[in-house]
């Protein structure tokens, strides 16, 4: 080896070697002495693997079969016994005849840069693990919404995907929802924070709380959104009983103060008679008390009632009763309002055994939405609602349909939640929330039709023998 | 000797109209009862009264929508008005929401108090 050559094997920063055809080390830089120690008379395997046999893939032997140069990844092990990972390549020596004497080895250590990949795939591991495994639904989108990951819980409720458009998936919808917080952050670059009523593909109804939060490339442009959605029914539910229980304390407080009022009165009356020695209006004074008396004993027993799980009061009364009480009480708004009502009651309906105030007040809630429906509807000239009775066998089913403006799926979907309402600033989001409630309670169900703009058509299946027992012919909702 | 001032008490409640006219006919005034704003609207179209006593949560017209229309009416709003209602917060938001409606006269929160009441009547038809 010419000088300057031999001077540059020699510092090369890399562990050089010559090997002879039986792989024997012939020649070998400084840096590899110091790391590997002498090597005369010694073979590769034994100084690089330790090993006392030829290597099962050894890329000098291919080299000195093929004449080609080749690359490997192998770990040797130094002096001090210390794993090193290497990129070893070789490359032929030839003579002057053009035949291969000998192979040059060469290895770079990458045991920094193997150390850094592992614990780089580690570090991605682990995010994806928390991506994958983190109790909420999680999805990155697109400029376009459309959905380019998810997380595994979310796969599992809403199917595998990938490339559909979130509205789609979340709400059955066919437009983007408004306001969208996928699109706000897109434009402001700012987490935002919304509350949706979604549908899993197995069409259970959940309420949940959504972030949605920029990711950026390296140059700070937003190059897709995560979105991050809780489930908070559980919340919800919780949240309903309060509500429940915060409307009946609010209605008995207001009436306990009128009872309070009527029962001042007939002390008064009763006094003043005794005064006066006016016995009828003593008679009339106490009769007050005592209607009032009687009206707080049934108001305390009515809070008890609802204090605990309110089961309904069942009683067995003719259902055609509850529809024309029900309907000779709306019938006069209908007409306030122009809208045509109509009747239709099977005369052979027969008895049920309900909870007659509130299956009155669920038929009145049904029946106010249906007004509401077509006071609101400015497209069509006449407006119509129809009551229909039909008695079966194991149940009794009443439908309230009205023309008015009906709901669009994503509202069809969330009309049963707490809290939602379509009538802007007219509703409170109690009414089918509570009227399905007493369905439920009554062992029965309430099934919604409605397409906007033509109308809609609520059918209200209730078991005649009460609670435990399901309709003859339950239909999913 | 003047004549005996005209009051009319608007209530759902037949205990409370009960209670309220003997209560001012015991003290010299002559009464005149509806249980809701129809009826209320139909008594003032027979015969003005000197004062009314108004409920806010009754079924039909509401005292809320009765109200409104007096206030609104040249020919009723001079009419004092005291509320008694049970339900405070529906009335303060009816009346936050629409300023062009004058407060009431009186205001009374059930259960009342009989001195109060006569204070109130005694202060408005003087």
């Amino acid at each position: 080896m010419d000088l300057n050559y031999k001077q540059f094997f020699e510092v090369m920063p890399a562990y050089l070697t010559i090997l002879d055809r039986d792989l024997r080390i012939i020649a070998a830089n400084q840096r590899f002495r110091k790391d590997f120690g002498e090597f005369e008379g010694r073979y590769c395997y034994q100084i690089n693997r330790h090993r006392s046999e030829r290597c099962e893939q050894c890329p000098a032997e291919r080299t000195f079969r093929d004449g080609l140069r080749h690359g490997i990844e192998e770990q040797f092990k130094n002096l001090s016994g210390q794993e090193v990972s290497l990129i070893v390549y070789t490359t032929p020596i030839r003579n002057e005849g053009g035949e291969i004497t000998a192979v040059m080895k060469m290895a770079t250590d990458i045991t920094e840069i193997k150390l850094l990949q592992n614990q780089l795939r580690e570090s991605r591991e682990r995010y994806r693990q928390l991506f994958e495994e983190v109790p909420c639904y999680i999805t990155i989108q697109d400029r376009d919404l459309h959905i380019i990951e998810a997380n595994r819980q979310f796969r599992e409720d809403f199917g595998d995907v990938l490339g559909c458009k979130c509205y789609q998936v979340y709400m059955h919808r066919t437009e983007e929802c408004l306001p969208c917080s996928v699109k706000q952050t897109f434009q402001d670059g700012q987490v935002h924070q919304i509350e949706e009523v979604v549908t899993s593909r197995d069409g259970q109804q959940m309420n949940v709380l959504v972030y949605a939060a920029p990711i950026r490339d390296g140059g700070g442009e937003i190059i897709s959104v995560i979105e991050m959605s809780t489930n908070i029914s559980q919340i919800r539910q919780l949240q309903s009983q309060l509500t429940s229980l915060g409307l009946v304390i609010s209605s008995i407080s207001h009436g306990i103060k009128g009872l309070l009022t009527s029962l001042d009165g007939g002390i008064y009356l009763v006094n003043s008679g005794l005064e006066k020695n006016n016995q009828e209006r003593v008679k009339q004074g106490w009769q007050m008390v005592e209607r009032n008396v009687a009206r707080i004993k049934t108001m305390v027993l009515d809070l008890l009632y609802y204090a605990k799980d309110r089961d309904p009061d069942l009683e067995w009364i003719p259902t055609l009763m509850v529809a024309e009480e029900v309907c000779e009480l709306m019938q006069g708004k209908a007409k306030e309002y122009g809208i045509d009502f109509q009747c239709a009651f099977d005369p052979g309906a027969g008895h049920f055994a309900v909870d007659a105030k509130a299956i009155r007040s669920l038929l009145v809630n049904l029946i106010e939405n249906a007004l509401d429906a077509c006071r609101v509807d400015k497209k069509k000239n006449k407006h119509q609602i129809k009551i229909r009775l039909k008695g079966y066998p194991e149940f009794v089913e009443f439908e309230v349909y009205d023309n008015g403006i009906g709901m669009d799926q994503e509202t069809r979907e969330r009309a049963f939640s707490l809290f939602f309402s379509s009538k802007a600033g007219d509703g409170t989001g109690l009414g089918l929330f509570i009227s399905n409630k007493i369905a439920q309670v009554h062992g029965g169900e309430i099934k919604l039709e409605s397409e906007l703009n033509k109308g809609t058509r609520v059918t209200i299946q209730l078991p005649r023998k009460g609670p435990g027992s399901k309709p003859a012919s339950p239909k999913p909702l | 000797m003047a004549s005996k001032k005209k009051i009319l008490i608007v209530d759902d409640e037949q205990d409370i109209l009960t209670y309220l006219s003997t209560l001012l006919e015991d003290n010299g005034y002559n009464t005149v009862l509806a249980k809701n704003g129809e009826e209320a609207l139909k008594q003032m179209e027979a015969a003005l009264p000197d004062l009314i006593t108004l409920d806010i949560s009754m079924p039909g017209k509401s005292g809320v929508k009765f109200y409104r229309d007096m206030k609104v009416d040249d020919r009723w709003k001079h009419i004092p008005i005291i509320i008694i209602t049970g339900v405070s917060e529906d009335f303060k938001k009816f009346i936050s929401s629409r300023q062009q409606v004058p407060p009431p006269e009186g205001y009374l929160s059930k259960p009342i108090e009989k001195e109060e009441i006569l204070a109130l009547v005694k202060k408005f038809t003087a």
